[in-house]
């Protein structure tokens, strides 16, 4: 039983950030490698504050928030002056960087070795320590993301990224800003991965760098792909198939050393076969 | 000097870097298509040179089969899956991530088959020192400054030279009146393609001569050059080396001042002061 | 002496080293259906581009009501009262005639999201008029019955009336329309001839791109021959289709 909470809590915490990868890339467009480094950054960050007892949970949460949101924005804001690719290279960049940073900056992230004994979330004062509880805040967070995701597709922003991603040239045209909305959209996808981010730190309450590289960042996007694009559906059905693929491999004998690459390779074909013959995904609108 | 000692491993590093700088530049400025899959492609040709030289091959045929598997990957990565996205007319979005998903199958493919821990080329004579004026330098570095400017030279030549680089040329600027006058721009992109993954096989043999095999090391030289490409100008050959070395000399000469991990710091800081003050780069290309 | 309308004054725009606008000029007055024409490559969707503010002219500038243009974006300048349509339409094809229309709408609530997640049940409501909105314009243009189709689903001429429902909805006063009758047949075209001189009757001026006779002589009061990137002739439709001269430019010898 207790395996299949953290199976859920997992997912959950992946539903998260498949709705912040849908939001960037799905439904603004944007490619991006760089949602791991983000998820990464708000896991550190909740995790320092309530490892060094700074604050609760609740508050570490929207620090986390509010810093991924403004690197979102401060990596999106420069796009008015350059075409698209210019994103591949500066998402590329974000990344590396990010897990250089993870890795090497030892006092802030524990270096490779990363942080343990992080505690438990702590809710008006009660802890959440059983894994029962603790698959409870993740629904419940999942349902505000899921919540929030579906007023902002019905509602006017919605469709105005939905016609910027149809044709930029005549959004403008009808005197929309653009780059305010594509900015937006960055700057909510950075809320829902850096919350991601605290969840998944006092979930596990053990982080390392592994689990925000660049892999990272590709299991994410091949969860949007599969799962579909642009739409809730998708980004729930993406990261439960996804998650529960290391367990079905595990029916086939993989030497461990392999096991790894072999999840990787997996993801990479998924990618491929999608893009050509299944660009909608499985629950999606077509990328 | 250590300074200068540093500045000569740049003008190595650098030598190599730009050739995969201009094999990168020359296919993206004539598909338009930003083919990560060429860090796979750069890997692949470490790996298959050592598998050659491990089984005691002459030097010259590791390196013609080493060129050839590479030019056979690259064409057939461009005609079996960038073609046809092309034909069920695909976002740029949806080839990045399949040429992403390309990246990661064979990146890992290569860690299942080989292991992803680092790989030295069996070669006693490449590792060799030898003093100039008080630089020391392996024979293999000295290889890799005059291959990577021969490879230089030739390129240049083709493209300005010869009649199906002046091709090549005209297809890359104008698609569309390229086909009307059968120049058959798909068949351009196979052959540039080709002769991309081809140039870029020769670093790929040269770098992990010097400094190891790893599967997963592609993607840091990869994001170099693209920032060298798009500093040097997009469509100047010249530009992306001279850029690619200068990003690579001042690399190394940050070593005095700041630890080796944050160099890939440096490279994005120089990216983004390209991308804020001269976007369109130092040597674009005159139409 | 109050300032032209619109003014266009000496205009140069450059494409490496072809010159699409030479030294051009023209005026626009309110009120009027005034038709751009001229041979293909004569500059004149270039001349939308430049006053929309997608191009920026070498030389030259454009003043609206006195106003000058310059440097500001396009959607600054949609804020001015002008607004265009394209050529080859650009509507949002998975979208449907309604929302095609209620994206030109200015300043809803919900089109930022804070608004849109902490105030559903207002955005909810301004939703409600805007819908509204909407369709009264669509009615406007005939396209009432078809609001809750898809694009791709519309037939040539009911997307051309989109694009002019569209372009009403940013409630723009001057129109700058990309050959509104160009593929429509003779039913249709008899339909957007009435749109566009019922539009005038209403107090809104129209700045025409067209290359056939029929509609310029039927709807514009003033014409701008347009040749080469530079203002040839201006005059009423029956003084300019009657020049052989000009005739001979554009079709290569007399009609």
């Amino acid at each position: 039983m207790d395996f299949l909470f953290s199976y859920i809590a997992l997912a959950e915490v992946y539903v998260l950030l498949g709705l912040s990868t849908n939001l960037l890339v799905g439904i603004a467009g944007i490619f991006s490698v760089s949602q791991a480094a983000v998820f990464g950054v708000g896991a550190y960050i909740v995790a320092q504050l309530l490892m060094t007892e700074t604050m609760g949970f609740v508050p570490a949460m929207l620090v986390a928030s509010l810093v991924c949101i403004a690197l979102n924005v401060l990596v999106t804001l420069p796009s008015l002056r350059v075409s698209g690719d210019y994103f591949v290279v500066t998402s590329f960049g974000i990344q590396l960087l990010a897990t250089a940073v993870f890795i090497n900056w030892t006092q802030g992230t524990g270096g490779a070795n990363g942080l343990p004994g992080i505690p438990p979330p702590d809710l008006f004062g009660v802890m959440l320590e059983t894994n029962a509880q603790l698959v409870m805040l993740t629904t419940v967070s999942v349902g505000l993301g899921c919540l929030a995701f579906w007023l902002i597709m019905r509602a006017p922003f919605g469709r105005l990224l939905r016609a910027i991603r149809e044709d930029e040239l005549a959004v403008a045209a009808v005197g929309k800003g653009v780059l305010q909305a594509k900015v937006s959209a960055a700057a909510l996808a950075g809320a829902f991965a850096g919350s991601a981010g605290g969840l998944y730190a006092t979930f596990l309450s053990f982080i390392d760098p592994v689990s925000f590289d660049l892999d990272a960042s590709i299991l994410l996007l091949t969860m949007v792909v599969v799962g579909g694009a642009r739409t809730l559906a998708g980004s729930i059905i993406g990261p439960f198939l996804l998650l529960a693929l290391p367990q079905v491999l595990t029916f086939i004998d993989i030497p461990t050393t392999i096991a790894a690459s072999a999840r990787q390779l997996i993801y990479g074909v998924l990618l491929i076969v999608f893009m050509l013959f299944r660009p909608q995904g499985l629950a999606g609108e077509k990328l | 000097m250590l300074a200068l000692q540093l500045l000569v491993n740049g003008l190595v590093t650098g030598s190599a870097l730009g050739l995969v700088a201009i094999s990168f530049s020359l296919i993206y400025s004539t598909t338009k298509i930003f083919h990560v899959a060429h860090a796979g492609v750069y890997t692949m040709a470490g790996y298959v040179a050592w598998s050659l030289a491990s089984r005691g091959m002459p030097d010259v045929v590791t390196l013609v089969v080493t060129v050839a598997a590479c030019m056979a990957m690259g064409a057939l990565i461009q005609h079996q899956l960038y073609a046809r996205l092309e034909r069920r007319r695909a976002t740029p979005l949806v080839v990045l991530i399949a040429s992403l998903g390309a990246l990661a199958v064979m990146q890992n493919v290569i860690a299942a088959i080989y292991s992803p821990n680092i790989l030295q080329f069996p070669v006693p004579w490449g590792s060799q020192m030898v003093v100039l004026g008080g630089v020391r330098l392996t024979w293999t570095q000295i290889l890799t400054v005059l291959a990577s400017l021969a490879a230089y030279g030739a390129t240049v030549w083709f493209f300005h030279r010869t009649i199906l680089g002046k091709q090549i040329r005209a297809v890359a600027s104008n698609p569309f009146l390229a086909e009307i006058t059968r120049l058959h721009p798909q068949r351009v992109y196979i052959i540039v393609v080709g002769i991309g993954s081809a140039i870029v096989a020769l670093p790929g043999i040269l770098v992990p001569l010097d400094l190891g095999l790893q599967p997963y090391s592609g993607i840091t030289p990869l994001l170099t050059a693209t920032i060298a490409m798009i500093a040097g100008g997009i469509g100047s050959i010249t530009g992306s080396f001279v850029i690619a070395v200068g990003i690579a000399v001042l690399q190394n000469l940050s070593l005095l001042v700041i630890p080796g991990e944050w160099s890939i710091g440096i490279t994005f800081f120089i990216f983004v002061i390209f991308m804020l003050f001269r976007p369109t780069g130092l040597f674009a290309a005159a139409r | 002496m109050s300032a032209a309308y619109l003014e266009a004054a000496g205009l140069e725009v450059r494409f490496g080293g072809l010159l699409a606008l030479r030294d051009c000029s023209f005026t626009v007055e309110s009120g009027r259906i005034t038709c751009l024409v001229g041979p293909n490559g004569a500059g004149k969707t270039t001349i939308f581009n430049v006053i929309t503010g997608f191009l920026k002219p070498n030389q030259g500038n454009v003043a609206f009501k006195g106003q000058s243009l310059d440097g500001l974006t396009p959607q600054a300048i949609v804020g001015t009262g002008i607004a265009r349509t394209f050529q080859n339409l650009r509507l949002f094809v998975d979208l449907t005639a309604l929302d095609n229309v209620l994206v030109g709408l200015p300043a809803q609530a919900g089109e930022e999201p804070i608004g849109a997640i902490f105030r559903p049940l207002h955005v909810a409501r301004a939703q409600k008029r805007r819908r509204e909105e909407a369709l009264a314009t669509l009615d406007h243009v005939g396209l009432a019955d078809r609001a809750h189709e898809y694009v791709r689903n519309l037939s040539y001429g009911e997307q051309k009336l989109l694009t002019v429902a569209r372009v009403l909805a940013t409630g723009a006063e001057l129109l700058l329309l990309d050959e509104p009758a160009s593929g429509l047949s003779a039913g249709a075209l008899d339909g957007i001839m009435a749109l566009l001189r019922r539009l005038q009757s209403e107090g809104k001026t129209l700045l025409v791109v067209e290359h056939n006779t029929r509609v310029v002589q039927q709807i514009a009061d003033e014409v701008l021959f347009l040749h080469q990137g530079h203002l040839m002739a201006t005059g009423s439709p029956a003084k300019i289709i009657s020049d052989p001269a000009l005739a001979e430019i554009y079709f290569g010898g007399a009609i």
